[in-house]
């Protein structure tokens, strides 16, 4: 699901920490925004946007992490009102519901254990390549003149 | 981009795989979440009756119990209700109302009684409660109203007698949802419908107090409690006009007077 290779040049040292605070960034988003999901979107989404004009192993890398946090946003806010609509709303808790908040609860940790995976590896220059997000950020993500480097 | 496409839907396809597989397991039974749920509302259920009951003259003349316990047995039997998991009161108050609290207590009124024109009607109402029940609509106001922490502290019996005043007098003197109130009525038409009692005479019921009585509001806390009567009595009328069902009495016309008397004397 995730693999690493060599970007097209060697990342320098302040350019693998910048990408890799974009990891941290979605991951501390994460728990503090496990009760309102949106909340991780938007924090990754500013920090995407504060480095967009980064180098491109920062670009690509801060991309990744605000694609990754897509797919928990929407399965996290249907599991944020479904709740609401237990605890305030005429649903009762179900066997679904348990289910679903078990599925959420298996992607979060993937998605969790993953993040850190990556900003550890990412840290130390390694490229790190999401299956599925690390294909978009490939189409979304392009070098730009003259940003190859600090 | 065929790649992207495939992945995508290879994650989706995974996400429901597993919902699905997940899914397969009972976790209700095997957290025992309908049982902690029952436990809980058994417990404030216990709480508030005893509390009401302590300040509420209770009726139990034969007079009274025995036909209105009739037209109670009549809604449950037709509708696959258990009569006895039903706990039955009924109040000596010249107020018109009727409520249900929790753990399944349903309560009327003898003002009420007093009230209704025929058996119908206060089958009607009587079926409108057993609705709030059965939908779980209890439950859920007093979660919504007082809030959860609140609920479970009582249950815990850390709260305070002014909270349990406070939470009682929701369920006793404020009103459901709409959506609520109107998923009762119709459920309560259908409880009569199956009964072979006629739903009108219900829809006349709050189509009258909703308009004429108004200035009765002191003594009529069921229709003050129950907004919006005239579009619900239309909303039943609507509902019920193209179903076919009986129309039978379930007291003869010697228990109706009775019970009607009876209630005068009090």
């Amino acid at each position: 699901m995730i693999s690493s290779s060599n970007f097209t040049y060697q990342p320098n040292e302040h350019e693998a920490e910048k990408a890799s605070s974009g990891y941290l960034m979605s991951l501390v988003a994460l728990i503090v925004g496990l009760p309102i999901p949106i909340i991780n979107l938007f924090a990754t989404f500013f920090f995407y946007v504060a480095n967009k004009n980064g180098t491109y192993f920062v670009r690509w890398h801060t991309t990744q992490a605000l694609l990754s946090q897509l797919s928990l946003v929407f399965i996290n806010s249907y599991g944020f009102w479904w709740t609401i609509s237990i605890i305030f709303g005429d649903e009762s808790v179900s066997n679904n519901y348990i289910s679903y908040l078990a599925v959420v609860l298996i992607f979060n940790i993937t998605e969790f254990i993953a993040t850190i995976y990556s900003a550890v590896q990412t840290r130390k220059g390694i490229h790190i390549h999401w299956w599925l997000y690390g294909d978009i950020t490939d189409i979304i993500c392009k070098p730009g003149n003259g940003q190859n480097s600090i | 981009m065929d790649k992207i496409v495939f992945r995508l839907l290879a994650l989706v396809g995974f996400f429901f795989a597993s919902l699905w597989a997940v899914n397969q397991v009972n976790w209700m039974e095997m957290f025992g979440v309908k049982e902690n749920i029952s436990s809980t509302e058994q417990k404030i259920g216990e709480l508030f009756w005893e509390f009401y009951s302590k300040n509420n003259e209770e009726v139990f003349e034969d007079d009274i119990v025995l036909p209105m316990d009739s037209l109670l047995s009549k809604i449950c039997t037709s509708n696959g209700i258990n009569r006895e998991e039903i706990n039955f009161h009924i109040i000596n108050k010249n107020e018109v109302n009727a409520f249900a609290l929790p753990n399944r207590h349903l309560v009327i009124y003898t003002g009420l009684i007093a009230q209704v024109k025929n058996e119908a009607e206060l089958s009607g109402v009587i079926g409108h409660e057993i609705a709030h029940i059965e939908m779980d609509h209890v439950m859920k106001k007093l979660v919504k109203e007082i809030g959860l922490a609140v609920v479970i502290t009582m249950t815990s019996g850390n709260g305070n007698s002014q909270v349990l005043i406070e939470s009682l007098k929701t369920l006793t003197s404020s009103a459901y949802d709409r959506s609520l109130e109107e998923d009762a009525d119709l459920k309560s038409a259908d409880y009569l419908m199956e009964a072979d009692i006629d739903p009108m005479p219900f829809a006349d019921f709050l189509y009258t107090l909703g308009g004429e009585n108004a200035e009765m509001e002191e003594y009529m806390s069921w229709i003050s409690t129950h907004p919006y009567s005239k579009e619900r009595a239309e909303e039943i009328i609507h509902y019920c006009q193209d179903k076919i069902y009986q129309k039978e009495s379930v007291l003869d016309s010697t228990s109706w007077k009775q019970l009607k008397k009876a209630v005068e004397e009090l």
